[in-house]
């Protein structure tokens, strides 16, 4: 469906390792137990540290006569082999300046070599190998297109660490983890690589001691082995091994094997006789099993069992995720050129598939022909008379990927008929670039001939049901669907009706007429100016929705008559004392952001509602100027008592009307063309533009504050909408 | 007396000898440092058997096994014979493999009525996935031979022993 290339092999590579990976996984989640079992045992001694050779080998060497070498593991215990007086084998880690017993070497962990063998190669030798080595790079590969897929979703380095977006359990988690776990992955597998090629023989690993000279071999003079100047510089912490002379004859030698080289030395002159570093490839095979393994370190072990834990979660949610975005394919009814309702997704990871599936079913359900698909197939519809895109955005404000391709195709094909089109954005305010694709796609929308805006833009935040119903519901009442949409089994919008007392209304006398109504809600609730009022005209399904103004502790709303509107109509029969049943509903997108350095209100008739609320409350602090348009002055007369009293207080900065019939018969358009040097200061100083009217007068601004922002601030407008700055509620 | 008299007594003799040999359970013997020194090959650690081999050439005693997994005794494969024909404890003569370039010193431990009597020690070895060396070294089991150098031809560079 909407797969990119880097996750296309994020799944392809998984899908194609996740059985070895799970037993390689499960087998070092127990395999990490090993040196975090071995490093409890108090085998190491507290000397260990300041310890030289010089101090301990002449104690082990009277202690034990029988010794033939010690070594130094993983866990810096020191292990004497040998034999006793008796010559019976001796095997003890021993305490390196006393020389005393602080344990004796057992048997290894016959579990943990079995588990180890399952681990490397499955018991099938080299095919076995060959798989668990293959299994490891392709880990590599896994990790490497996993960062990259966080790298897109987080948009960049610097936010690698920032807020994940949820959408569910298993995609977050997946996301949260691997964040946390890829480091010590990517050092297994690269370890776990590395350690398959040399076994293979593509490193060349193999050392040689240098050959020893022995005519040039000296007998004297003798010195104390306590003496030796190699082994005073030498500390224990240095070493993996010594391995003594074997007999007291002069071609017998000490062989040191420390860290990063070999040394022979003279065991009479003390003198070092040949000394040849470890090649490279051989210090990073040491260095890669003690990560691969965690044997050097108790805390890097606990770390990768861990990480190997991780790695059985992802295969568990990167398989859920997979079903889930597979069981969000879409399945057509009826073919795009017969289909009323056209239903265009843009989705990066299937989510918003959710929703315009569930729209999608229940328009089928309610009897229409809708067609369901992405964004990317857009094309000519011959039938349609709706268009609802639901988009959500991607990376830095871009398109998802199977939405990259929209604009191009809607030049492409110009639809005939006249279409209605309503647009959801999906997103989420964790990000700075909330929504911004989809408003893009909104004015892109308005600019087509054939287009008009059934609603205004509505956005989701967070796959909030109660905001995506809430656009559902407003749009089939629009879209006159005789059914309540919403989003599948997510129960449609509460409709909390309450009494709402009718305080006062202006007289009204013919039709085209607007006139004032106030309510005061009869039990206490709390609202903003441009929260929305649901009334119900006749008491059934059908809704009408107005822009609120606070005034004081009533709401305030702004009707225009008309002849045979259903909300007009009932609402202007309404007298002081009535009481209706009505709705108040929460609309946070069309609210005046508190201490606002400036805001510009832009307004066309009864669009005026919101801001005659915001206006009463404005802080004198914020620069605030209203830009409205009527049909004449006496359309105006309903609002100038108290526009011009808050002009007087100063309360608004700068009042603007436009008569369209009247005078110089100008739209709000004109006067804004005017200021577009205020425009930019209002969004360059962070201040907020709002719109609220007509959608054909939002569509004239749009377009308007569209050039401001391009010409003279150098961005879209979607941009300035996608952080809070354009605000639109227009009808 | 005539020489096939001789003869005839002397192999009475030994006959006699070597049954006394095998019914006593255990004569007087020497423990023997031996110290196995391998080539640098690369690859996993090799197991060595060291076994005492009579004079008709036929295994008689497991004196030591480098390599603790049971499960790869299969790839000794002359050993595993013997192994399996006449099963022993060798656990306490058990020790680690070795891997190319190190150095091994175990005890082992040889009846003195062996020595100069026609014996000799077989070292034989193996790798996981490489070949194997039935006689990678096979010394006369002699007071002379067990005190010099002795070169392998597979896996062990030199072998050497010392008396303990």
């Amino acid at each position: 469906m909407t797969i990119s290339i880097w996750r296309y092999s994020h799944l392809a590579l998984a899908v194609s390792s996740f059985l070895f990976l799970a037993l390689a996984s499960l087998t070092g989640i127990i395999l990490a137990f090993q040196p975090i079992s071995e490093k409890i045992q108090p085998y190491r001694s507290e000397n260990f540290d300041q310890a030289d050779l010089s101090q301990v080998l002449p104690v082990l060497r009277s202690k034990y006569p029988g010794i033939t070498d010690i070594s130094v593991d993983a866990n810096e215990f020191i292990l004497v082999n040998g034999s006793d007086e008796k010559g019976e084998k001796l095997s003890v880690y021993v305490d390196p300046l006393t020389g005393k017993i602080l344990g004796t070497a057992g048997e290894k962990n016959e579990f943990f070599e079995w588990v180890t063998g399952l681990h490397r190669s499955l018991f099938l030798h080299e095919a076995g190998r060959f798989v668990v080595g293959l299994t490891a790079f392709l880990l590599v590969l896994i990790t490497i297109s996993g960062i990259i897929l966080i790298l897109q979703r987080q948009r960049g380095v610097k936010r690698f660490f920032a807020k994940i977006q949820r959408d569910h359990f298993a995609q977050y988690y997946h996301v949260v983890t691997g964040r946390l776990s890829l480091i010590p992955i990517l050092i297994l597998a690269l370890t776990g690589t590395f350690l398959s090629l040399e076994r293979f023989g593509l490193f060349n690993t193999t050392f040689k001691s240098q050959e020893i000279d022995f005519d040039a071999l000296k007998s004297g003079p003798p010195a104390n082995i306590s003496d030796f100047a190699i082994f005073k510089k030498t500390k224990v912490s240095q070493l993996q091994s010594i391995e003594f002379p074997f007999s007291q004859d002069v071609e017998d030698f000490y062989t040191l094997k420390l860290k990063d080289r070999e040394l022979t030395v003279n065991q009479i002159t003390g003198e070092v006789i040949t000394q040849t570093a470890y090649p490279l490839p051989l210090i990073i095979s040491k260095l890669s099993l003690n990560l691969h393994t965690g044997r050097a370190d108790g805390i890097w072990a606990a770390v990768l069992a861990l990480a190997s834990a991780n790695i059985l979660f992802f295969i568990y949610s990167g398989f859920t995720i997979t079903l889930r975005r597979r069981s969000n394919r879409i399945k057509n009814k009826f073919k795009a050129d017969q289909s009323e309702f056209i239903i265009l997704v843009g989705s990066e990871n299937g989510s918003t598939f959710y929703f315009a599936s569930a729209i999608h079913q229940q328009l089928i359900a309610a009897g229409k022909t809708a067609y369901l698909t992405e964004l990317n197939s857009y094309t000519h519809y011959a039938a349609a008379k709706h268009i609802i895109v639901m988009t959500a955005t991607y990376g830095l404000g871009d398109a998802p990927t199977n939405a990259a391709g929209f604009q191009a195709k809607l030049i492409k094909y110009p639809q005939t008929g006249p279409i209605d089109f309503s647009v959801v954005g999906f997103g989420s305010h964790a990000y700075p670039d909330f929504c911004k694709f989809a408003f893009e796609v909104n004015n892109l929308l308005a600019q087509q001939p054939w287009a008009s805006p059934l609603l205004e833009i509505y956005t989701v935040n967070d796959k909030s049901p109660e905001q995506f119903n809430q656009w559902a519901a407003d749009w089939s009442q629009h879209a006159e669907v005789p059914t309540t949409l919403s989003a599948g089994p997510l129960k449609p919008r509460q409709q909390r009706k309450q009494p709402m007392l009718v305080m006062n209304t202006t007289q009204v006398h013919s039709n085209g007429e607007a006139f004032l109504i106030r309510f005061r809600p009869k039990r206490r609730q709390k609202f903003s100016s441009g929260d929305l009022l649901a009334i119900y005209p006749a008491a059934d399904h059908r809704e009408r929705l107005y822009s609120i103004g606070k005034i004081g502790k009533e709401i305030q709303l702004s009707v225009k008559l008309h002849a045979n509107g259903l909300g007009s109509t009932y609402l202007a029969r309404l007298k002081a004392g009535d009481s209706i049943q009505a709705c108040l509903l929460q609309n946070p997108d069309f609210h005046l952001p508190p201490n606002v350095p400036a805001v510009l209100m832009i307004c066309n008739g009864t669009g005026i509602a919101p801001f005659l609320g915001m206006i009463d409350q404005l802080s004198p602090k914020t620069n605030a100027h209203l830009y409205c348009g009527f049909r004449g002055e006496a359309s105006f007369q309903l609002y100038k008592q108290a526009l011009e009293e808050s002009r007087t207080s100063n309360k608004l900065n700068g009042l603007h009307i436009a008569y369209s019939r009247e005078g110089r018969k100008e739209y709000v358009k004109d006067m804004l063309e005017r200021d577009r040097s205020l425009i930019a200061d209002v969004l360059v100083s962070k201040g907020v533009i709002m719109l609220c009217g007509s959608l054909s007068m939002q569509n004239n601004v749009s377009t308007l504050l569209e050039q401001v922002c391009q010409n003279q601030l150098g961005k879209s407008l979607s941009y300035y909408q996608s952080r809070s700055q354009v605000l639109m509620d227009c009808y | 007396m005539s020489s096939a008299f001789k003869i005839v007594l002397l192999a009475i003799l030994i006959f006699l000898g070597k049954a006394e040999q095998a019914h006593a359970q255990k004569g007087p013997s020497t423990k023997y440092k031996c110290m196995i020194q391998m080539t640098n090959y690369a690859g996993e650690g090799a197991y060595i058997v060291i076994s005492l081999i009579d004079p008709k050439g036929a295994y008689e005693k497991t004196l030591y096994v480098m390599g603790p997994d049971k499960k790869w005794y299969k790839s000794l494969k002359e050993w595993d014979k013997f192994r399996t024909k006449k099963p022993a404890n060798i656990s306490a003569i058990t020790g680690a493999s070795i891997t190319g370039g190190d150095r091994s010193v175990n005890t082992i431990e040889i009846e003195n009525s062996k020595v100069n009597s026609g014996y000799k020690i077989r070292f034989e070895s193996a790798v996981e996935d490489k070949e194997y060396h039935t006689k990678d070294v096979e010394i006369p089991l002699t007071t002379e031979g067990l005190s010099s150098k002795s070169d392998g031809s597979g896996f062990i560079r030199y072998v050497r022993f010392s008396a303990n």
